[in-house]
C-alpha cells in the first residue's frame, strides 16, 4: 500500500474516515505510480508576465505562442487558446471560427475595463433621493423605464445567444460579451427597480419590431452588431444622455450616468469589431449599408408609435403641459442627435448610407 | 489659492482626485487617456494612468491633434461650471458634462483626428472626469 494512502486515511478524520482505513487494509485495493506524464505537455514553458500599471490584464497575458491569434480557428473544441489538445475530443460545432466573424482589437481592454467600473444598483444608487413626483411625470418615467429594461432584456438574449458559437480561439471577446450580458443585465434591473421604488409601477410593453429584427439576425454575429450597436445601441444611448439631463433627482441621474458609460463599452467594441470586418471582407461594408437600409424599416415602425415619444416628452417638459410646451422640441432635438451620432459612426465605418424620408428630417442637412 | 486655469490649479485637483477612494468604484475606476481641456485660448493636456491623473501640462493648440479628445469651453462657462461644482459639491443636473456636451451645438467633447474609437472614450470614462472636475469643490479657485 502506498505510504501516502496509509498517511491520508491516518489524518483524515472526516465521516468517511473509517471507510478509507478499511478500504486501505484490503488487499484488492491497488494505488497505481503516478506517471506524471502530462507534466510535460505545453507548448511554450517558462512564462513571466508582470503586471504593469494596469495590473496583470488579459491584454498583457499575450505573449509568446499565447499572443497568436490566427484568422481561422479550425479547433472545434474548448481547448483553451495556448493549450495542448487532447486527442480524440468530439467537435462542440462552434458556427463563428474566422477571426473577422468576431474580432475587436479593443475586446480584452474592454473586458478589464467593465470588470473594473462594474457598480450595483442595491446599494451604489442613491435611492433615497427618489422623491414623490406628479403622477403624470411618474407615469412617464415608468414608462420609459419599461421599454429600457425590455432593450436590456434583448441585449442580453442576443449576445448570450450568439456568445456560445464563438471558437475559443478568441477568449478575449467571449469573455468581453459575458460581461456585456452583465452589463445589460444590470441594466434590466435598475430599470425595473426605478419603475417600481417610488409609487409607480411598469408601464405598455414596447412595439418590438427592432427588437424582434435584432433577436432574429440570421446571418451571423457581424449582422446582429450592426442592429445591436449602430441602430438600437446609438439609440439608446442618446436617450440615456438626454435622460441624465432631465433626470429628477441624484439616483437617476447616477443611474443614467453609469448606464452611459456601460453602453459606450459595448458601442466601443461594435464599431471596432465592424472596422475590423470591413477591412477583412470585401464587400462587407455594402451588406452592413443593405442590413442598415432593411433595418431602416423596422426602425421607423417603433418610431411611429407614440409611446415612447410622449412619455420622453413628458419628461423632457416636466409635464404633459411641458411635453406640449417645450418637451416635443427637446425629444426632437433628441432625435436630430441621435441621427447625427448615427451617420458619424456611418461616415467612419465607410460605410454607405442613404436616410430614408421619415428620418431624413432629423438628418444634419449637408 | 490656486487659480483656473493654470497647472498649478489641475495639480492641486489631481491631488485630490488621485487620493480619494471613493472615486474608484460605484461606476468610476481605471482610466487610460490622454485628455486636452481647452479654456478659451488656454490648451493644458491632461494623462490619466489607472487610478490616477499623472500628469498637467500646459500646452499648444498644436498639441490638441495628439490627445484622444479635448474639452473646449470658453473661460466663462468653464467657470460657471466650477462655481456650480464648488456650490453643491459636485456637478448638479445643468452642469454634468454630458449635459453641457449636450447643450452646446459643437459638444463639449471633440477631436481634431475625427477617429470614432478615440472620441468614444469621453463616455467610456465618463464617471471619472465627472469625479474629476467634482473633486475642485474641495479647493478654493480664483478666476483669472
Amino acid at each position: 500500500m502506498a505510504k501516502a494512502v496509509k498517511a491520508a486515511a491516518k489524518a483524515v478524520k472526516s465521516p468517511h474516515a473509517d471507510a478509507v482505513r478499511k478500504a486501505a487494509k484490503s488487499p484488492m485495493l491497488e494505488i497505481p505510480e503516478p506517471k506524471l506524464n502530462w507534466m510535460n505537455n505545453s507548448r511554450q514553458w517558462g512564462v513571466r508576465v508582470k503586471p504593469g500599471k494596469k495590473g496583470l490584464t488579459l491584454g498583457s497575458l499575450n505573449v509568446g505562442i499565447y499572443g497568436e491569434i490566427p484568422m481561422e480557428w479550425p479547433d472545434q473544441t474548448r481547448n483553451p487558446r495556448g493549450a495542448v489538445g487532447r486527442k480524440g475530443m468530439p467537435p462542440v460545432g462552434y458556427m463563428l471560427r474566422s477571426k473577422a466573424e468576431v474580432w475587436a482589437d479593443s475586446a480584452a481592454d474592454l473586458y478589464e475595463e467593465a470588470i473594473q467600473r462594474r457598480w450595483a444598483p442595491a446599494t451604489d444608487v442613491p435611492w433615497h433621493t427618489v422623491k414623490p413626483l406628479s403622477q403624470e411625470l411618474e407615469r412617464a418615467i415608468c414608462q420609459v423605464s419599461t421599454e429600457l429594461s425590455q432593450y436590456a432584456n434583448v441585449e442580453i438574449e442576443v449576445i448570450s445567444s450568439w456568445q456560445h458559437q464563438m471558437a475559443y480561439g478568441y477568449h478575449e471577446v467571449k469573455q468581453y460579451l459575458a460581461t456585456a450580458g452583465f452589463d445589460a443585465a444590470r441594466h434590466y434591473e435598475v430599470f425595473r427597480k426605478r419603475a417600481l421604488i417610488n409609487g409607480g409601477g411598469l408601464g405598455l410593453e414596447g412595439p418590438g419590431q427592432v427588437n424582434r429584427m435584432i433577436l432574429e439576425s440570421r446571418g451571423g454575429w457581424t449582422e446582429a452588431v450592426v442592429y445591436l450597436v449602430l441602430v438600437r445601441g446609438l439609440f439608446a444611448q442618446t436617450i440615456v444622455r438626454y435622460l441624465e439631463q432631465y433626470a429628477s433627482n441624484e439616483a437617476e441621474r447616477f443611474i443614467y450616468q453609469n448606464v452611459l458609460q456601460d453602453k459606450a463599452r459595448l458601442l466601443t467594441y461594435g464599431v471596432d469589431h465592424l472596422k475590423f470586418a470591413i477591412a477583412h471582407g470585401e464587400d462587407r461594408k455594402q451588406v452592413i449599408a443593405t442590413l442598415l437600409a432593411i433595418g431602416d424599416g423596422l426602425f421607423i415602425r417603433d418610431f411611429n408609435d407614440p409611446v415612447l415619444r410622449e412619455a420622453l416628452a413628458i419628461i423632457f417638459g416636466g409635464s404633459i403641459e411641458g411635453a406640449r410646451r417645450t418637451g416635443m422640441d427637446v425629444y426632437h432635438d433628441m432625435m436630430r442627435s441621435f441621427m447625427s451620432t448615427h451617420l458619424e459612426y456611418c461616415r467612419w465605418l465607410d460605410v454607405p448610407r442613404r436616410v430614408p424620408e421619415r428620418l431624413a428630417q432629423y438628418a444634419p442637412q449637408a | 489659492m490656486a487659480s483656473f486655469p493654470s497647472v498649478e490649479w489641475f495639480d492641486d485637483v489631481r491631488d485630490i482626485f488621485n487620493n480619494e477612494e471613493s472615486f474608484r468604484g460605484g461606476g468610476g475606476g481605471q482610466c487610460n487617456c490622454v485628455a486636452g481641456i481647452k479654456v478659451g485660448k488656454h490648451v493644458f493636456v491632461l494623462t490619466f494612468e489607472g487610478f490616477e491623473c499623472t500628469d498637467a501640462q500646459k500646452a499648444s493648440l498644436r498639441d490638441l491633434d495628439e490627445v484622444d479628445f479635448y474639452m473646449d469651453m470658453g473661460a466663462l462657462e468653464w467657470q460657471a461650471m466650477l462655481e456650480n461644482i464648488r456650490k453643491n459639491g459636485h456637478a448638479d443636473l445643468g452642469y454634468t458634462l454630458n449635459t453641457l456636451d449636450l447643450d452646446r451645438t459643437e459638444g463639449l467633447a471633440t477631436s481634431k483626428h475625427g477617429d470614432q474609437y478615440r472620441e468614444d472614450l469621453f463616455f467610456r470614462y465618463n464617471q471619472t472626469f465627472q469625479y474629476f472636475f467634482d473633486a475642485s469643490a474641495r479647493i478654493k479657485t480664483e478666476f483669472g
